[in-house]
């Protein structure tokens, strides 16, 4: 590959997880100067923080939950902004933890109703991000088993880092977040993980590169590079023997701050859905099928009432410019640009059934 | 009506002081300022319970705190009352500050805040505040409006199809029934549409 002479500098945001190992990576082993560009990365302390700073420009794209793109694009919270999905980079790795005594009476069959008729109050359970993956995860956990999330429980959002610290000061019953988190409150004993976001949807889609959609439309050619350098980075990062270092990697004090066996932990120990950042392809190719099911989420908890979710989706995920990308790396691209996925509770996504959109098989669980 | 309510009740402040900012030592100049600092939150887990058990007018947070996320959830899902957010932005952070201007901010404040700068900022983001929350309230109700005129129409549509009647006899029936049994009319179409669902 020839080195153009001049880098082309990109500012990426990313928040404190072991799913940012993409942009880690891609700057460590250098694949960045192999596209010509320079990545500089700079952690942000929120979602809203990566979000603002996303509108702004003072990031030209970020490692960012996949709701958070498209609450941004409908001005969920925020005035709109035209954004662009350019690649999903990484699918499971998510979990929810629940206090130790509740998640012994969880794990030993007692429904969540039962454990919450027990405390005499609705659970309170943290998220990580209003319009996030997070949210979704845990509505839908909750609405598979009964528990209304916006009625019967008390859904609040506490940044991950103080997971632990909510919990052991009893705060919350539990919490639904990315790792190392819940390895950090297992190991302070302050949670146990009960639920593997694989067992919600296998295979879900998690962060993805987000960026203006300005960027991915004026520089194709460098969303188009930024694109081939994670995308060698997430199938470097699928070698099992290549974790110990990215652990290493993150571990570092910029970065996530956190010892590299707690990052390892998790990463190999996974039963349910192990983390996936490539799987040949099938992990990173920006699924408009994937995007909608967000939008229908919105949709089911009250968050959004517009119309033509298909044509938001199309004009946010960058499916050509990924295709375009993946085959200048000699990545595969998936048969079928739909994949199909049985949920927890037994709806299939897509729905084919061609009724009005399904919520789930307990469609009464609805906003 | 600003004169009044600072001069009887003062403000009621919550500050954010969980990053390397000295939000602290605003707490004086505040209350200078005439406001009253009810509160200081050291992480998002105690700013829940301090704005469920203070109930300030204003929370008052950096940039950069981890807590912004936990804001949002209050503001975007309505679980409390949203409440006008100050923010302090890094220095020439303002093409942030003005994108950034979300369903629960308000406000922005760049840096080396003087305590004279402070008043009408806050002031500001309380009337924006109250401004927003109207017009928030009002586009609530017309979009209630059209929904309740969507269930209506369904409900007519159904009537002249399974009864055969005209549109406009429809219409006089179901404002007949709805008297009748003392039911708004979106109430009594919503459960026709319903119950026609049941019978197939």
């Amino acid at each position: 590959m020839t080195v153009p002479a001049c880098l082309h500098t990109l500012n990426l945001g990313f928040v404190a997880l072991t799913d940012c190992a993409p942009l880690v990576v891609a700057q460590r082993l250098g694949l960045d100067r192999e596209m010509g560009l320079q990545f500089c990365l700079h952690r942000q302390p929120s979602w809203s923080a990566v979000r603002d700073k996303l509108i702004s420009g003072q990031l030209d794209a970020a490692h960012a939950l996949y709701g958070l793109v498209y609450g941004m694009q409908l001005g969920l919270g925020n005035p709109p902004c035209d954004m662009a999905i350019l690649m999903t980079l990484n699918q499971n790795g998510q979990g929810i933890s629940l206090a130790p005594a509740l998640a012994d009476a969880y794990c030993q069959g007692a429904s969540l109703m039962e454990i919450s008729q027990q405390l005499g109050r609705p659970l309170a359970l943290a998220h990580t991000f209003p319009t996030g993956t997070h949210a979704m995860w845990l509505y839908y956990w909750l609405a598979a088993q009964g528990v209304h999330p916006l009625r019967d429980a008390r859904c609040v959002v506490i940044p991950p880092a103080q997971m632990s610290d909510a919990m052991q000061a009893g705060v919350l019953d539990g919490f639904c977040a990315g790792q190392p988190w819940h390895a950090l409150a297992q190991q302070r004993g302050v949670a146990s993980l009960v639920t593997d976001s694989a067992v919600i949807w296998p295979n879900h889609p998690e962060k993805v590169l987000a960026c203006r959609r300005e960027l991915a439309q004026q520089q194709p050619d460098v969303a188009g590079r930024l694109v081939q350098a994670l995308l060698l980075a997430c199938h470097w990062l699928d070698q099992p023997e290549n974790h110990a270092l990215a652990a290493a990697w993150l571990a570092a004090e910029d970065c996530l701050a956190m010892p590299a066996e707690l990052i390892l932990q998790h990463w190999t120990a996974a039963d349910a859905g192990p983390l996936h950042f490539c799987d040949e392809g099938r992990v990173n190719y920006p699924y408009p099928s994937d995007a909608l099911w967000f939008l229908q989420q919105y949709r089911r908890w009250g968050m959004w009432q517009g119309n033509d979710a298909a044509a938001v989706v199309a004009s946010v995920n960058q499916t050509a410019l990924y295709e375009q990308a993946a085959r200048a790396c000699g990545l595969s691209l998936p048969a079928v640009h739909d994949r199909h996925s049985v949920l927890m509770d037994g709806s299939h996504w897509p729905d084919y059934s061609g009724s009005a959109p399904s919520v789930g098989a307990l469609s009464q669980y609805t906003h | 009506m600003m004169a009044a309510m600072t001069a009887s009740t003062p403000l009621r402040l919550l500050l954010v002081n969980d990053t390397d900012r000295p939000m602290a030592q605003l707490h004086a100049a505040l209350t200078a300022a005439g406001y009253l600092v009810v509160a200081q939150a050291q992480g998002a887990a105690e700013l829940l319970q301090l704005v469920d058990s203070q109930s300030p007018d204003i929370i008052i947070i950096d940039t950069e705190s981890p807590s912004r996320d936990t804001l949002e959830q209050l503001a975007l899902m309505g679980h409390a009352a949203p409440r006008p957010v100050v923010m302090f932005a890094e220095q020439g952070g303002l093409p942030a500050i003005q994108a950034a201007v979300s369903a629960g901010v308000t406000a922005y404040v760049v840096d080396q805040v003087a305590a004279s700068r402070l008043a009408p900022i806050i002031d500001m983001a309380r009337v924006k505040f109250e401004e927003d929350a109207r017009l928030k309230k009002r586009l609530l109700q017309m979009e209630e409006q059209l929904a309740e005129r969507k269930l209506i129409e369904r409900a007519k549509g159904i009537l002249m199809e399974r009864r055969q009647l005209s549109e406009a006899d429809a219409y006089a029936l179901l404002r007949s029934q709805a008297m009748q049994s003392g039911l708004r009319l979106a109430e009594l179409s919503r459960q026709l549409i319903n119950s026609s669902k049941l019978l197939g």
